[in-house]
């Protein structure tokens, strides 16, 4: 059968099918052959960047019809290694989610009911215009009286340029002290950078708390499972729980949780007092050494000390670190990321650094290695000064709070009325805190007290629940977003294109600011006009026009471009066109990408030359020595140098002192242990009758963010409260039933997982689900969120969330 | 042409990337009883030791192929190649090779109204080379390749590897090469004592006599 059909009513076919998407994507099938030959563009290939959690792996979208159908890996990146995940092909079912927030909302119940009317854009910008004009007037134009948050992702740049530097707030939040914050600070400030850990060389891995076999991230979780058992790597994992990482493990060590800092303490007492570390490298690379070798000999932290606070035998601990210092100096302790687990994290984290660095392996082959970043053009932003904007309220909550804050610190400011001055509202772009903030309850109080929240997602989240206006932003298959610089032994730059136009009557971040900042800009002139002293003198001299766009006032200037241009002349402008033109095509970019991208056969490719990788990347001391270094370097030779020699050269890192930071005087002066302590005091015990709960991720589900994708949740429905398989019997708790589990913060009902894969007193269970929210059709009260009974406790250097230090009991319902 | 695929199961991970892509590819139904490829898990503890082994698993398009014998209305059928499709418009619904295979590789689609299996994604392998499956895996665990022709991938590494078959004894000739670890203690811990173990040499040969002998039925 032939189906002729003219362009206009195939467009307008399209239009209707991309809609009938949004309920059934499987049943569409209608006149599919008639148009499989259609060329343009609802028939095309797009190279983008998944966006179904942080890692940004590369992939092409395969377009029939107008409906993306299938998304494939796109073998050019070379931090992705060709390949999707499960969430990353279930990407789908994000964009064609029939539950997606479908046009701007506009609440009309009380403060989470879920009662809400469909609006026009303009209406809701200046729904919050007049809300934002009122309470700035009322605190005499402190702009930091709105809060904003972001999760990670490629637009919260966009979003930040608005509300950072052109609005002007500074309480800011991101996922930091929630997430990794404890880790990249510890090794940052004691090896210069956190590093990447080269797991397609290493020989000894120490993965402890690390899960990369659920929690996946590229490259590691691609390079390391390629190479365990016997095929390059040893891989020892550390962890209450038997993951689907220590199933591939040569040893699997169970340790209590909250007690990994006396294992590296007492790995560390073993290297030094049998001096077994890297003699060359250290004298040459480290500063204050003696300091810690006295200070870990004073502290006394022996295998048998150790022994009864972690319960790990003394003799495993001892092998252990022999081994570690045999493979070294292509050992490596690996970081972790969404750390914080206890009070000490901090210090755990240094104490992982200098571990690694005992052996040599920093800054070389098979060690933690730095890489290169491909340079990128700048979108510069002119930012205005304001002079009656206030520091941030949980400046004081920490030793150091950064410009991404304590979220925990600053939200229980906030809901317990102790801030400086009032913070009357708050936006939230692509974060769920009521989900992913430990105390739920607490936040809500927050939301509550608000005058003013502002939500801009693409799903009706537990959060948008509490907003006043709800903002609808395009999938990441519906927009372009700001080129990224990927840094690594491979570095590349990538870019998210979007595959389709947005569906219903979403926008793209970057459109809704600038959105925003069209309605808002000249009323809020207005006010800083009245309250800005600084401002009304410049007038005097300079005139308002002039003071207004050159002083950065104008709040639309870093909006005026598209997307594409942005990026365009970011790439145009260190690159030239050709590299444009490829980026484009491709999505992906590196010089000389053409010449050295090779496909060995269909599931290896090699992006770059063994001698081209960025493995060791950071200045030597003396310019001789770079010479020789680079010999050694050389392919032909590769292996004839003993990687041990290699490491011992002198070199410079981005520390204050450019060696490796033993001792942090700087942090002393703050409180702050200068060198990783252990206190008793701060390890939280298990009283008889009690367990310790600790959380995690999972291969299938991102935080909060999947929860609702019906392909997903074939794969797991809800999430299991795990519980020791002795203890389970002993409450006469079976694989299913439900329990409830306690805190001091909440009570949650789960069922429950007997297994003898996690040590005893302990409990878990996988974050991210739990959902209240009634517009998420199918995420609706799937098991039970994790956040709802973890406590809101900080540790004290940087306020990041204490996240594996909370007691519950466990009763059978 | 006789088409196989080989799984070094020890690289998966159970990230179900292929689960997912098979789906997504093949359109199949929704639901979690409703899968052409998966992902196995055996667990349990050794003195008191949790352990667990991961064997993904789909359609092995048997050479041998009871579910295309015991078909009444030659719905099942052999392709090119040897793959075994159902030809849905044949299918009856009477499930008898649901009950034939040894595998479990079969399910009803209720949207087709026949029963439904693993294609070896025939549509696409011509263009890309790979099955969804293979092409979606992080950690590489299947190489999809013919094993007539000398230089696929498939025959390059089956001459490298050991490997050995899921319930062979049955007799029905399977075609998803597990690749033995080479790591001893691992392949003891995952691999049956009475399981026999191959090389391309000694499979080859039977392999092609049998694919002589029931070639007359592929067709296109």
């Amino acid at each position: 059968m032939r189906v002729d059909i003219s362009r206009r009513r195939f467009l307008q076919g399209s239009v209707a099918l991309v809609v009938l998407g949004g309920t059934s994507l499987s049943g569409i099938n209608l006149f599919a052959d008639a148009k499989r030959a259609v060329k343009g563009p609802f028939n095309k290939k797009v190279p983008t960047l998944c966006e179904m959690c942080v890692n940004k792996c590369a992939a092409i979208a395969h377009v029939r019809d107008g409906i993306v159908r299938k998304l494939e890996p796109n073998p050019y990146f070379p931090k992705s290694r060709n390949m999707l995940c499960a969430r990353g092909v279930a990407g789908i079912h994000a964009l064609y989610d029939p539950d997606r927030l479908k046009y701007p909302l506009i609440r009309v119940g009380e403060r989470g009911d879920g009662k809400y009317r469909k609006a026009t854009w303009d209406e809701a910008y200046a729904y919050i215009k007049e809300k934002m004009v009122k309470i700035l007037d009322e605190e005499k134009d402190n702009r930091s009286c709105i809060g904003y948050c972001a999760g990670e992702g490629l637009g919260e740049h966009t979003y930040k340029t608005f509300m950072a530097d052109k609005f002007g707030s500074s309480n800011f939040l991101n996922h930091s002290t929630i997430c990794l914050q404890t880790a990249v600070s510890g090794f940052a400030l004691t090896i210069g950078a956190y590093g990447q850990a080269d797991l397609e060389n290493a020989k000894y891995v120490i993965m402890a708390g690390a899960n990369r076999a659920e929690a996946i991230l590229t490259p590691d979780t691609m390079d390391l499972f390629k190479r365990t058992r016997g095929r390059g790597v040893k891989l020892i994992v550390v962890d209450p729980r038997y993951t689907n990482t220590a199933m591939h493990a040569d040893s699997h060590i169970a340790i209590k949780p909250g007690t990994d800092l006396a294992f590296v303490l007492a790995l560390t007492y073993v290297v030094i007092k049998g001096q077994l570390y890297n003699k060359t490298y250290v004298e040459n690379n480290f500063h204050d050494f003696d300091k810690y070798k006295q200070h870990i000999i004073d502290g006394n932290y022996t295998p048998e000390w150790a022994e009864k606070i972690t319960g790990i035998p003394s003799p495993t601990i001892c092998k252990v670190a022999h081994d570690f210092m045999v493979a070294a100096p292509q050992a490596i302790y690996y970081q972790g990321r969404r750390t914080t687990w206890a009070k000490n994290d901090f210090q755990l984290r240094r104490a992982m650094a200098l571990f690694s660095a005992l052996g040599g392996g920093i800054d070389v082959k098979g060690g933690i290695v730095f890489g290169k970043k491909i340079a990128l053009g700048e979108h510069a932003t002119n930012a205005p000064l304001y002079a009656n904007a206030q520091q941030r309220v949980d400046k004081d909550a920490a030793a150091v709070v950064g410009a991404t804050g304590s979220w925990v610190a600053w939200r229980n400011l906030v809901a317990e009325g102790k801030t400086a001055y009032p913070v009357r509202g708050m936006f939230v772009y692509k974060q769920n805190p009521m989900l992913s903030v430990p105390d739920s309850a607490k936040t809500r109080k927050m939301f509550e007290k608000m005058d003013l929240v502002v939500v801009i997602d693409t799903m009706p989240s537990d959060t948008a629940m509490l907003a006043d206006v709800i903002l609808p932003e395009c999938t990441y298959l519906e927009r372009e977003d700001p080129v990224q610089s990927f840094a690594g032994v491979e570095p590349a730059i990538a870019l998210r294109q979007k595959v389709i136009e947005p569906m219903y009557e979403t926008k793209p971040v970057i459109d809704i600011m600038r959105g925003l900042s069209e309605t808002l800009a000249k009323p809020l002139w207005e006010i800083t006009k009245k309250y800005d002293e600084d401002v009304q003198s410049e007038m005097e001299t300079r005139g308002e026009e002039e003071v207004y766009t050159e002083d950065g006032f104008d709040l639309t200037e870093p909006f005026k471009h598209s997307q594409e241009e942005i990026n365009k002349e970011m790439v145009v402008s260190k690159h030239g066109e050709a590299a444009w033109a490829l980026l484009r095509e491709k999505g992906v970019y590196y010089p000389e990408m053409q010449a050295s991208f090779k496909k060995i056969n269909n599931n290896n490719y090699e992006w770059y030359a063994k001698n081209k990788k960025a493995y060791t990347v950071l200045d030597l001391e003396e310019e001789v020595d770079r010479e020789a270094f680079a010999t050694e370097f050389c392919e032909s030779c590769e292996s004839c140098v003993d990687p041990a020699d290699v490491a011992a050269w002198k070199r410079t890192f981005s520390t204050p002192n450019k060696k490796i930071e033993c001792f942090l005087g700087s942090m002393a002066a703050k409180g702050v242990d200068p060198m990783p302590t252990w206190r008793d005091a701060d390890y939280v015990r298990v009283p008889a009758g009690k367990f310790k709960f600790i959380t995690g991720r999972h291969a299938q589900f991102t935080q909060t963010a999947t929860v609702n994708n019906v392909m997903l949740l074939e794969l797991m429905r809800e999430n299991y409260a795990w519980i020791n398989d002795q203890e389970a019997q002993k409450l006469e708790i079976k694989f299913g039933d439900l329990v409830e589990i306690t805190s001091s913060v909440g009570t949650i009902r789960i069922k429950a997982f007997p297994t003898p894969k996690i040590i005893a007193e302990t409990i878990f269970y996988i974050h991210g689900f739990g959902s209240t929210s009634e517009g998420m059709t199918f995420a609706h009260r799937n098991g039970a969120s994790d956040n709802e009974i973890i406590e809101g406790n900080i540790e004290p250097v940087f306020g990041s969330a204490i996240m594996h230090d909370t007691l519950v009991t466990v009763k059978k319902v | 042409m006789n088409y196989a695929m080989a799984l070094d199961y020890q690289n998966c991970i159970n990230c179900k990337a292929c689960e997912v892509a098979c789906k997504e590819e093949n359109g199949v139904q929704l639901g979690a009883e409703k899968q052409r490829i998966w992902v196995g898990m055996v667990e349990g503890t050794i003195f008191g030791k949790p352990f667990a082994n991961i064997y993904p698993s789909q359609c092995n398009h048997c050479l041998d192929a009871p579910c295309v014998s015991v078909c009444p209305t030659k719905a099942s059928h052999y392709v090119l190649g040897g793959i075994v499709k159902v030809n849905a418009k044949q299918c009856i619904l009477c499930k008898g090779c649901l009950e034939a295979c040894p595998y479990d590789a079969r399910f009803i689609d209720d949207t087709k109204v026949a029963v439904d299996k693993c294609t070896f994604c025939d549509h696409r392998f011509a263009e890309t080379g790979t099955t969804a499956c293979q092409a979606t895996c992080p950690t590489k665990v299947r190489t999809f390749g013919d094993l007539d022709e000398e230089n696929s991938d498939l025959v390059v590494l089956l001459k490298t590897r050991r490997f050995f078959f899921q319930k062979e004894s049955i007799g029905t000739l399977p075609k998803l090469f597990y690749l033995l670890p080479e790591d001893e203690a691992y392949a003891k811990q995952s691999v049956a004592h009475s399981t026999n173990i191959y090389t391309w040499k000694d499979i080859k040969p039977l392999y092609d006599q049998a694919r002589n002998k029931r070639s007359k039925e592929w067709r296109r």
